[in-house]
């Protein structure tokens, strides 16, 4: 095993970067959010629309399986409001239609 | 303020298994590119961040172009400034010390984690910390055994595993929904992600969705007109 010393540096710098992104953000809403505002208002909506954005277009690349599974989460996180079952239902749907329908 | 910090962890513990088998063939393609086990830790705890590592693992060849992988990482860990602007409800009370701690342990699934509990019960961000702490435990005992032991868990996606992640996510997102006004900011999310991602390469529809997202919710709210900018 030898030392690499590109690869520490690579590795330093992406550390680096994402640790200043961890932290940035933190420290600049603090410096310049007021308790009302559009401001708040845009970052009390933060959570949602980023987890949205994540999900949504690997949901449609799943195709109809994709759908369904979403579709057994909304009824389910509005009949019992369990992420966790959520979870499961939806892992199993997807696991059930990779091993005995494609 | 123990129990906070186990609450964090057990609450992280259902993802942390998609987290561990994924971490497991991240393992496995470390030993493909003959990347170095020490290599492996080191980006395990000071980068911390799975889609980025992928990308990082999947990008490295014998001469390394140091600042493309790096710009492609952090590019895909743009979405971090954000998650962290989102957490200060966390912190509002929390010395900088503690900010400047206790953020390396924000992931996708502690973050996503802790905004749903804020909204049902007061936490500090020793909870954050917990689950951070869960994620990474489950991150790196996946990744090390990945590379010890080769495929054990070959096809994490035949299980459904992949889908875990979306799955919980997209339960998160649900959770935070507030009612019929929520709806317009929430198509116009789904749309931007749904285009962005199909006409630009990369992962940065995240972020363009999320503030296109907020923005629109932003604009939209009756309380904003009322209170001003």
């Amino acid at each position: 095993m030898e030392f690499n010393i590109n690869a520490v540096l690579l590795i330093a710098l992406v550390g680096l970067g994402t640790y200043s992104l961890r932290v940035s953000g933190l420290l600049l809403s603090s410096k310049f959010v007021k308790d009302e505002g559009r401001v708040k208002l845009f970052l009390d909506y933060l959570p949602a629309s980023l987890l949205l954005a994540l999900v949504v277009p690997s949901i449609i690349k799943e195709g109809v399986i994709g759908l369904i599974a979403s579709i057994v989460i909304v009824l389910c996180m509005y009949k019992t409001r369990s992420v966790l079952l959520s979870l499961v239902l939806g892992v199993l749907i997807v696991a059930l239609s990779r091993n005995f329908f494609i | 303020m123990k129990n906070e910090f186990k609450d964090g962890f057990i609450a992280n513990l259902p993802i942390g298994f998609s987290v561990f088998a994924y971490g497991s063939v991240l393992g496995v393609l470390c030993t493909q590119k003959d990347i170095a086990l020490y290599e492996l830790v080191l980006m395990n705890i000071f980068v911390f961040a799975g889609s980025a590592q992928f990308v990082m693992v999947d990008m490295w060849s014998n001469s390394l172009d140091v600042i493309g992988i790096a710009l492609a990482a952090l590019l895909i860990n743009l979405r971090y400034f954000l998650i962290s602007a989102s957490l200060s409800p966390v912190f509002v009370n929390s010395s900088k010390k503690d900010k400047f701690k206790y953020m390396h342990f924000a992931t996708d699934e502690s973050w996503a984690i802790t905004m749903q509990r804020l909204k049902t019960q007061e936490i500090t961000p020793i909870f954050l910390f917990g689950g951070g702490v869960c994620i990474f435990f489950t991150w790196f005992t996946g990744t090390l055994l990945g590379f010890n032991l080769g495929e054990f868990i070959s096809n994490p996606a035949k299980y459904g595993l992949d889908f875990a992640f979306i799955a919980i996510f997209f339960a998160l997102a649900l959770s935070m929904f507030k009612g019929k006004g929520d709806l317009i900011p929430w198509i116009v999310t789904a749309v931007v992600a749904i285009v962005f991602e199909y006409y630009f390469e990369g992962k940065l529809y995240i972020v363009v969705a999320a503030i296109a997202g907020s923005l629109c919710a932003a604009m939209l709210s009756k309380e904003g007109k009322e209170n001003g900018v």
